[in-house]
C-alpha cells in the first residue's frame, strides 16, 4: 500500500479506519479510541503516524491491540540523530555521566558567592564602626573569593558544553559577561588593597573605587546567579 | 527586510535557548523512569517505566533535530546580515 492509498481509510462514510507506524498499516476501526476515524479529537486515519507516536503519552505496544493489514512502500525515513550529532552526543555522553555525578557547577558556585557577599558585609560593618578587624576579614574573603571564582567558571563552562553545546543564548550570554566582569572587578579589589594597605582609611577616589567595587562585586555575582537559576527553573 | 530578518533571528534566538534547556530535562526524566525500571516490582509497571523512558528518548530526539534546524536558519540569516 501507498500513502495515496492510505488516506483512502479515514473511518469515515462506512470506510475502515487505517493508520501507519514504521512502515506498517493498522487496521483501528474496532478501536473505541478512533470512533469515526478520529483519535483523542487530534490524530486523523488515512495517515502515516510514525512521528506522532514518539511524541504521544504511550508507546508502540498499544498497537498490539489492533490488527496488522499490510506494509506502507513509500513509509516515512526513520526518527534517528542524524551520524554528526549522534557523534557529539556519544563523546559528551562520559563527561554528563561525570557531570551528573559530581555536578560540581552548582557545588563550586556557592563558594565565590558567599564570600563576596561576606566581604562586602564585613567592608560595612568596618565603615559603620571603623574596627579594622573587620576590614581585614572583608580584605581576606575577597582573596578567597576571587580564588574560588575560577574553578566555579570553569566548571560553568564544563556544563555549558557538556549541556547546552556550548551554545550562546541571552542567559549565557549574560553569564559569561558577568562572570568575566567579576573577575577584573575581584582582581582590582585584591591589587589595590595589596598594592596600597591604607587604601581603606585614606580618603579619595581610590577609596572610592575600593570600596564600590566590593558592593558591586555582590551585584555581579548576583547577576549571574540570577541567570543560573533561569537555566534551572525556566519560565 | 533586514528588519524582518531581526525579527526573525530574534525569535529564532528565544527558540534556541529554549530548545536548548528542554534538552537535559528530557534526559533526566529518561534516566529517571530507567531507574523505575530497576526498582519496579511487576511486568506491568516495569513496560509502563520503559515506554515512558523510550517517550522521553523520542523527545530528546526531536529537540536535537529542531535545534540542530533552528541553529542552521540562524547561521544563514546571520550570515546574510
Amino acid at each position: 500500500m501507498k500513502k495515496d492509498d492510505l488516506k483512502e481509510y479515514t473511518g469515515k462514510d462506512g470506510k475502515p479506519a487505517y493508520i501507519a507506524y514504521k512502515g506498517k498499516v493498522y487496521d483501528v476501526s474496532k478501536s473505541k479510541l478512533w470512533a469515526n476515524g478520529i483519535h483523542m479529537a487530534n490524530h486523523k486515519a488515512g495517515q502515516d503516524l510514525t512521528a506522532n507516536i514518539v511524541m504521544a503519552p504511550h508507546g508502540e505496544d498499544v498497537l498490539k491491540r489492533v490488527t496488522l493489514v499490510g506494509e506502507l512502500e513509500d513509509k516515512e525515513p526513520d526518527l534517528q540523530i542524524p551520524p554528526d550529532i549522534q557523534l557529539q552526543v556519544n563523546i559528551k555522553e562520559k563527561y554528563r555521566q561525570l557531570y551528573k555525578k559530581f555536578h560540581p557547577h552548582p557545588v563550586l558556585i556557592h563558594n565565590p558567592m558567599g564570600l563576596f557577599v561576606f566581604s562586602a558585609l564585613m567592608q560595612a560593618i568596618y565603615i559603620l564602626s571603623k574596627d579594622v578587624s573587620f576590614e581585614r576579614a572583608a580584605f581576606y574573603s575577597t582573596i578567597f573569593a576571587t580564588l574560588t571564582t575560577f574553578p566555579a567558571i570553569l566548571s560553568g563552562l564544563f556544563s555549558w558544553w557538556v549541556n547546552y553545546e556550548t551554545t550562546f543564548t541571552k542567559i549565557f550570554k549574560a553569564k559569561i559577561i558577568f562572570s568575566a566582569i567579576l573577575c577584573v572587578t575581584s582582581i582590582i579589589v585584591c591589587l589595590l588593597r595589596t598594592l596600597i594597605p591604607n587604601i581603606y582609611i585614606e580618603e579619595g577616589l581610590l577609596n572610592i573605587i575600593y570600596n564600590s567595587l566590593i558592593f558591586l562585586n555582590v551585584g555581579f555575582i548576583s547577576y549571574v546567579a540570577y541567570n543560573g537559576g533561569k537555566i534551572t527553573w525556566p519560565s | 527586510m533586514v528588519k524582518a530578518n531581526k525579527a526573525r533571528i530574534s525569535e529564532l534566538e528565544e527558540m534556541i535557548q529554549i530548545v536548548l534547556l528542554a534538552i537535559p530535562r528530557e534526559i533526566s526524566a529518561r534516566e529517571f523512569y530507567l531507574s523505575a525500571v530497576a526498582k519496579a516490582t511487576s511486568d506491568a509497571s516495569r513496560t509502563m517505566f520503559l515506554n515512558l523512558a523510550e517517550q522521553e528518548k523520542g523527545h530528546e530526539i526531536w529537540l536535537r533535530k529542531i535545534l540542530n534546524d533552528l541553529k542552521t536558519e540562524l547561521g544563514g540569516l546571520k550570515s546574510k546580515n
